[in-house]
């Protein structure tokens, strides 16, 4: 979460010579990437992206705080000067707050004061500048103290009108599904089960708690009592509503990465402390301050040779203390006490090594290369072919393509799988096969050249009952403007490459206008492959070639002919197709005897005997 | 240098011809050196133009010839009858080699378009490409296979279990949110959870230390779904992930190949750099960055202060090396996972602005690669 703060209000705590620039600098190696350096008003505004880790560092304390470990240590001057927060004095103990928390977990630090004379109005010009150079609208200074606070010290809070809470009484409970509140934004909710709602005595819903105000105990110009309200609420129930309300406030945000449970009462006396200043605000009830979970110290061994075992470098046992201290962990014998903002995220000795690492600097350490055992494994021959394959293709003039692994349903088969929340209509099913999508390739791109040759080696998924789906490699082909003998050859020249003997023909697809496809389980086809070769020995005997054309009858096919006259003689040393026309179909022949020279009566020889063989199915010489 | 000067000039080194064939005691040798080495240079001849050339240095003006004539002057008179004769035979004798040859010269294809033909491209065959991301992955394959790793292949339709579970992100964790991940209707199983389009080569993280074997240097590179379409995220990509487990691995093992990945995949004159960051699944975590090849490092438009996010790496959590089955008080390892087409955006002079066109298969566009 990318979280805005202001340089000159980083110096409310820190008193430093380094400029905002080299703060963001020296922020982003040791703690969190500054994103940009944002000019208003005058002022740096840092936007800073934190670590899911780190809620405590969604504030400019805890921006502060980092920055005061991190700059002494990059040749600059810092020092705190952040001021402590002044306990208050009750003017009165007149008004009082019925609290009633049905489910302990759903808060777990409940506090609150009731404030009078309060009285409304604008912000001081600070106050606002503040606010307006991190994004937030000025709403009236006791609504801009709460926001202020937020930024601050990263604790959100809220202002109820204490008037507008009927018998003085919250009932904090989980809602019932379909209950409704309305907004600060005036937007109404419906609400599904287990979001942490507030009830008062009249039974209305008047808080959305960690979320956002209701609408009808909101903070106006007539208000005169402030019911301030700072608390921890339980972060996964913040975060299940927020992200089912689909309204991710600023204040959700910060209550589901965890709230520093004892920073709760030093926000609570400083809003205080500025609603006086500002807004003429009395205390007139005791502090309200209700623990319903109770944290234990949380302490972990520093085991300063694992801590060099993963930095890989030697960092001296002293420094490893003065680190930690510095970023606030209290040493006690072998042992450090997480400090209080830091208590979800801290809890194994890796975590502290991280802490200490980051602060040694990570651009610090030196970089070396792996050493020790090289693994044994077994070469998987897949890839090679996979090279092989597709350099073959490029070099037949293919273009590789890749689709994406979802497609519509008009373009799966029955048993296709589906996706529950698919990002629209077309990425609605797992593919189950490559073709349709590459002829969608073909037709976005028919304008391209006449001749179009496209491939794709991918998976596709097939359903398997309630297992993993089965996902293997397959290798699709479409090609638009060539024939589909064509095509046949360079399925062919595939086979060969790869050493196939096996020479089943594949199917080959027609899908109209002089597209057509074909998909093979190349993972079924690397099976058959071999990098095998046997070398036949020359001989000095030249050969003899000749091409001879038949004319075929209905119903003779190729391969017979073919495995025909390869039977005639086995001084037939190769035999090819060589062209068609009609019916005439024409074998270039080579006739080889590896033990003599052959001669022409050798050839005339072999000749009748193929003529022989052909005769019986009807094929005859074509003159 | 075409090849016919190229020869004249390797000759002239074997044969130093002037001066020291003047002084030389055999007269006659040197004369039969001097035919052969004509004749040599004469089947390389390949144009007219290479025949003047020829010409000019045997018996132009200041060829080699006149050259030998206007020694005589330096020696005796009874030796001057001699040479004079002798070179007026050799003189005859190349005239007549030349002029044989220069009668028998027939250069091919000259005609009156020979200009222009010579000024045409070849005729290429047409070839096509392979797609961006295979060249992307053969490079970075090609990387990492001489420090050792093996590529390997894991589901890329995959359980829960091993997209977040084993990978210390319990459900409910909201680091699964980020991952904005698509579900398959499939039944869910007790053990493993959903199945999702996995959104992480991370997967094959536990699924290689349940192989059982040690140590580990895994590549797997495999195609991730997410639930984003953007300038810079597309529903289906490619990852690459490596992982080492070894004994005595650590922070600066990471860095180190890192580091050779970069600068040998975006140039040696490109830096990365370590961030601090936060996966459940390493600890410490971090974001590898990259210099922008732009401003290199100044900042600029097109990048964060000078940097662009690679993507995350760490040390492995324990949590991790546990649920592989392999005792983390004994072994530590590394692990890092980046977007294929991300990183080959990176690279200086790419400028593809948008992570889309790699899958719109435009053939304008995947022929320029």
């Amino acid at each position: 979460m990318n979280v805005l703060i202001p340089y000159s209000w980083i110096k409310d705590y820190i008193k430093t010579n380094a400029d905002a620039k080299e703060a963001a600098r020296i922020l982003s190696l040791h703690c969190f990437s500054v994103e940009r350096i944002n000019k208003v008003n005058g002022d740096d505004v840092l936007e800073v992206e934190v670590t899911p880790n780190r809620g405590d560092a969604l504030s400019v304390i805890g921006i502060a705080r980092e920055l005061n470990v991190v700059l002494p240590r990059n040749g600059f001057k810092c020092e705190w000067v952040g001021k402590k927060s002044e306990v208050f004095h009750p003017a009165s103990t007149d008004d009082c707050l019925e609290a009633v928390i049905k489910d302990k977990t759903l808060v777990p630090r409940f506090c609150a004061v009731v404030l009078s004379n309060v009285k409304i109005g604008e912000s001081p010009q600070k106050i606002k500048a503040r606010l307006e150079s991190v994004g937030i609208r000025t709403l009236g200074n006791v609504i801009d103290v709460t926001n202020y606070m937020m930024i601050d010290k990263g604790q959100p809070m809220h202002a109820f009108d204490y008037d507008k809470i009927e018998g003085h009484k919250m009932i904090v409970r989980e809602s019932k599904e379909g209950e409704k509140v309305v907004t600060l934004d005036g937007v109404e909710r419906k609400l599904p089960e287990g979001v942490i709602v507030i009830e008062d005595g009249s039974g209305r819903l008047i808080d959305l708690c960690g979320i956002m105000g209701a609408k009808n105990s909101e903070v106006d110009e007539s208000t005169k009592k402030v019911l301030l309200f700072v608390q921890a609420y339980d972060p996964v129930r913040i975060r299940k509503a927020s992200m089912s309300l689909g309204h991710r406030t600023e204040a959700a945000l910060r209550f589901e990465k965890g709230i520093d449970f004892e920073g709760i009462i030093p926000a609570l006396y400083d809003s205080v402390e500025m609603l006086h200043e500002i807004a003429g605000a009395e205390v007139s009830s005791d502090l309200i301050d209700i623990k319903n979970v109770e944290r234990n110290v949380k302490s972990i061994p520093v085991d300063y040779e694992k801590i060099n075992k993963i930095a890989g470098i030697d960092i001296k046992p002293e420094v490893v203390d003065q680190t930690l201290s510095d970023l606030g962990f209290e040493n006690r014998n072998g042992f450090v006490v997480v400090p209080s903002w830091r208590y979800e995220d801290i809890e194994i000795t890796e975590d502290l090594a991280e802490e200490v690492i980051r602060i040694y600097g990570y651009h610090n350490l030196p970089g070396r290369l792996l050493t020790g055992e090289i693994p044994v494994t077994e070469r998987d021959d897949s890839y090679y072919w996979e090279d092989v394959v597709k350099d073959l293709l490029k070099h037949l003039g293919f273009f590789e393509c890749y689709t994406y692994s979802c497609t519509k349903k008009e373009n799966v088969s029955a048993t296709a799988l589906k996706i529950v929340n698919p990002l629209s209509e077309d990425l609605l099913y797992l593919k189950t096969s490559l073709l349709p999508q590459l002829v969608e390739v073909l037709d976005k791109n028919q304008s391209y050249r006449d001749k179009i040759k496209l491939f794709e080696l991918s998976s596709v998924y097939f359903s398997n009952g309630k297992d993993l789906p089965l996902q293997q490699q397959f290798l699709g082909i479409v090609t638009k403007g060539i024939v589909k003998i064509e095509l046949r050859g360079i399925l062919e020249v595939i086979g060969d490459e790869m050493g196939i003997q096996d020479d089943s023909p594949f199917e080959i697809s027609d899908f109209g206008n002089g597209k057509f496809g074909v998909e093979i389980n190349f993972e079924e086809l690397v099976k058959k492959a071999t990098k095998e070769k046997t070398y036949i020995p020359l001989t000095n005997f030249n050969s003899i070639k000749e091409d001879l054309t038949f004319s075929i009858p209905r119903g003779v096919l190729y391969p017979q002919v073919r495995s025909l006259i390869l039977d005639s003689d086995e001084r037939i040393y190769k035999l090819g197709f060589k062209d068609i026309y009609k019916n005439a179909l024409t074998f270039a022949i080579e006739y080889l005897d590896r033990e003599k020279q052959i001669s022409s009566e050798d050839t005339q020889e072999i000749r009748k005997k193929i003529f022989e063989k052909l005769e019986k199915i009807g094929v005859r010489l074509k003159v | 240098m075409t090849p016919v000067n190229f020869y004249i000039y390797i000759s002239l080194a074997l044969f130093p011809i002037t001066d020291i064939f003047v002084i030389s005691m055999d007269i006659s040798e040197n004369h039969e050196n001097l035919k052969h080495e004509l004749k040599e240079k004469l089947k390389c001849v390949s144009s007219r133009q290479d025949l003047e050339k020829i010409k000019l240095e045997y018996i132009g003006k200041k060829g080699i010839l006149n050259q030998l004539f206007s020694k005589m002057t330096d020696l005796a008179a009874n030796e001057r009858k001699d040479f004079g004769a002798r070179l007026n035979v050799l003189k005859n004798e190349i005239e007549t080699i030349i002029n044989d040859f220069s009668n028998n010269f027939s250069q091919p294809n000259t005609s009156e378009y020979d200009e222009l033909y010579n000024s045409l491209p070849g005729k290429k065959p047409e070839i096509g490409h392979t797609h961006i991301i295979t060249q992307a992955i053969r490079e970075i394959v090609d990387i990492f296979k001489p420090l050792g790793f093996t590529r390997v292949r894991y589901p890329e339709v995959d359980w829960e279990y091993f997209a977040f579970e084993a990978l210390n992100m319990p459900e409910d964790h909201p680091a699964r949110d980020d991952w904005e991940t698509f579900f398959v209707d499939l039944p869910f199983d007790k053990k493993m959870g959903r199945v999702v389009l996995t959104p992480h080569t991370s997967n094959g993280q536990v699924r290689e230390m349940l192989k059982g074997k040690l140590p580990i240097r895994m590549l797997n590179i495999s195609r991730c779904g997410r639930r984003q379409i953007d300038i810079s995220h597309g529903p289906t990509f490619f990852q690459f992930e490596g992982l080492v487990v070894d004994k005595n691995i650590n922070t600066t093992h990471l860095k180190g190949v890192l580091n050779y990945f970069a600068k040998n995949f975006f140039g040696p004159d490109r830096k990365i750099r370590l961030r601090p960051y936060d996966f459940r699944f390493t600890e410490p975590s971090f974001e590898v960055d990259i210099d922008c090849g732009m401003c290199h490092g100044k900042g600029c438009k097109l990048c964060k202060g000078g940097w662009h996010e690679l993507g995350g790496a760490g040390m492995v959590h324990p949590n991790v090396l546990k649920a592989g089955g392999i005792d983390p008080e004994k072994y530590s390892g590394f692990a890092f996972g980046w977007g294929v087409e991300r990183t080959y955006m990176m690279k200086s002079g790419t400028k593809i602005d948008d992570i889309r066109h790699i899958f719109a298969n435009d053939l304008r566009f995947l022929e320029q690669f």
